[in-house]
């Protein structure tokens, strides 16, 4: 009985994976393929990475805590709390929504590239995993405790999209000009 | 009265989808899939022949017939395979070391686990093949419906019903051969009877996709956009090679 659930749920996979596709399809019908516009956005995107996690160092900064702990009531600091928390997990929202672009505009990319390296692809799918891992165990955190006292956790996540940075750079280097601008041609026979 | 409509539709869509493909210019572009309709086409006839002038034949006639057209659709692989990725060299390059380390695995699996189960009759060693095959053909069916998914590979509307449609016949196809195996399971013989429903379901899928010959994303050659790309590509590579730099100072606490 054991070996007939491998087979089950390989046949049950190709029936979801084969639906996925048909739901893959019936996006990319709406949405444009890769162009030279979505090539534009990417460099936006990282750049807004960088900013974005620029304005974090100040939500996190326990400088500001302590300066409100000195000078301000206790309903200034409960509010103050609140406001970095609620600051907090949005950033931690929009960092996930920001690397999950990146990954897509990366997969999208990579399917341009003449070789794909299957051992840069694993790494990166696992440091992707990581990613999301991470920076769910941050949100549960940050709701549960607090934004100052996530900074470790933060820093990981931090790095952690330092890396999809620079994966993204050597793969936009290794991108085949050809099939990229042919991408953004009207779909014809 | 219901198994003969089933048969005798599922011969009337088979026609049907041989008759499109002629007539859209489709045989050509996907010469291997119906090749594999076209045997599959030939079987059923001969099925039916055997069924009917010479019964006691028929059920070795049928587990043969079986290994053949499980055999035959691993031409449907090679077919979706190769048009599906026909632009994308680097992710074809990819996924080809990816098949040959399933097929060489799954490939394993099934040969310990056929000889394992021991010798008994030609018509069970040949059934038993036949499953262990159609596993096979499962898995590498699934790693490439994974690739596909993951680097958004852009089907045309012919390539994609023909790959939904055979996705379905096959996991349906590996779930029902893998229950067939444990015998006294119930829930086997309901879904073996529901088998040929899928399969002309799998037909009409087939049927109505490669009615006629739709457009597919296609390379085209060198453009302005390329040029305008290149520049791009430059500046934003000379703008990304000193980004993880300059946010990792920034944001190290």
């Amino acid at each position: 009985m054991t070996g007939l659930i491998p087979i089950l749920l390989l046949g049950a996979l190709i029936l979801i994976l084969g639906g996925r596709l048909l739901a893959q399809w019936s996006r990319q019908s709406h949405a444009q393929v890769v162009t030279i516009e979505d090539y534009s956005q990417a460099c936006a995107a990282l750049d807004s990475v960088f900013v974005e996690t620029a304005a974090i160092k100040r939500i996190f900064a326990n400088e500001d805590m302590e300066f409100i702990s000195q000078a301000g009531t206790g309903d200034v600091q409960r509010f103050f709390l609140k406001e970095r928390k609620r600051l907090a997990i949005q950033w931690v929202r929009m960092t996930q929504k920001q690397v999950a672009h990146l990954m897509d505009l990366h997969l999208k990319l990579a399917s341009y590239t003449y070789e794909p390296s299957p051992r840069s692809e694993g790494r990166l799918t696992v440091n992707h995993v990581c990613f999301i891992l991470a920076s769910n165990g941050v949100s549960v955190f940050l709701w549960l405790f607090g934004p100052f006292k996530a900074v470790r956790i933060v820093a990981y996540t931090v790095r952690a999209a330092e890396y999809f940075c620079s994966e993204f750079r050597l793969r936009l280097e290794k991108i085949d000009p050809v099939k990229l601008g042919s991408a953004r041609q009207p779909r014809s026979l | 009265m219901s198994t003969n409509l089933i048969w005798w539709s599922s011969v009337a869509l088979e026609t049907v989808v041989l008759f499109r493909g002629l007539r859209a210019e489709l045989l050509k572009k996907y010469l291997l899939f119906y090749a594999y309709v076209g045997c599959v086409f030939l079987i059923e006839v001969l099925r039916f022949c055997s069924y009917t002038f010479t019964p006691n034949f028929y059920p070795a006639f049928y587990w043969h017939s079986e290994l053949i057209t499980i055999v035959a659709s691993y031409a449907v692989i090679f077919e979706i395979f190769g048009q599906a990725l026909r632009h994308n060299p680097g992710v074809a390059r990819l996924a080809q070391k990816l098949l040959l380390v399933v097929f060489v695995i799954a490939l394993s699996y099934a040969a310990s686990d056929l000889l394992h189960g021991g010798f008994t009759s030609v018509p069970r060693a040949t059934a038993d093949l036949g499953r262990y095959l159609r596993y096979v053909e499962g898995a590498l069916l699934l790693v490439m419906l994974w690739l596909f998914g993951r680097y958004r590979i852009s089907f045309g509307r012919n390539l994609l019903g023909l790959t939904v449609g055979y996705s379905l016949l096959v996991g349906l196809d590996v779930m029902n051969l893998a229950l067939l195996s444990f015998p006294g399971n119930e829930f086997s013989i309901g879904l073996r009877k529901s088998l040929p429903i899928t399969y002309l379901i799998t037909l009409s899928i087939w049927c109505a996709s490669l009615w006629s010959c739709q457009p597919d994303p296609v390379q085209s050659a060198e453009s302005a956009i390329d040029r305008d790309y290149e520049h791009l590509a430059a500046k934003t590579r000379a703008n990304f090679a000193h980004l993880p730099a300059r946010v990792g100072r920034k944001l190290r606490p």
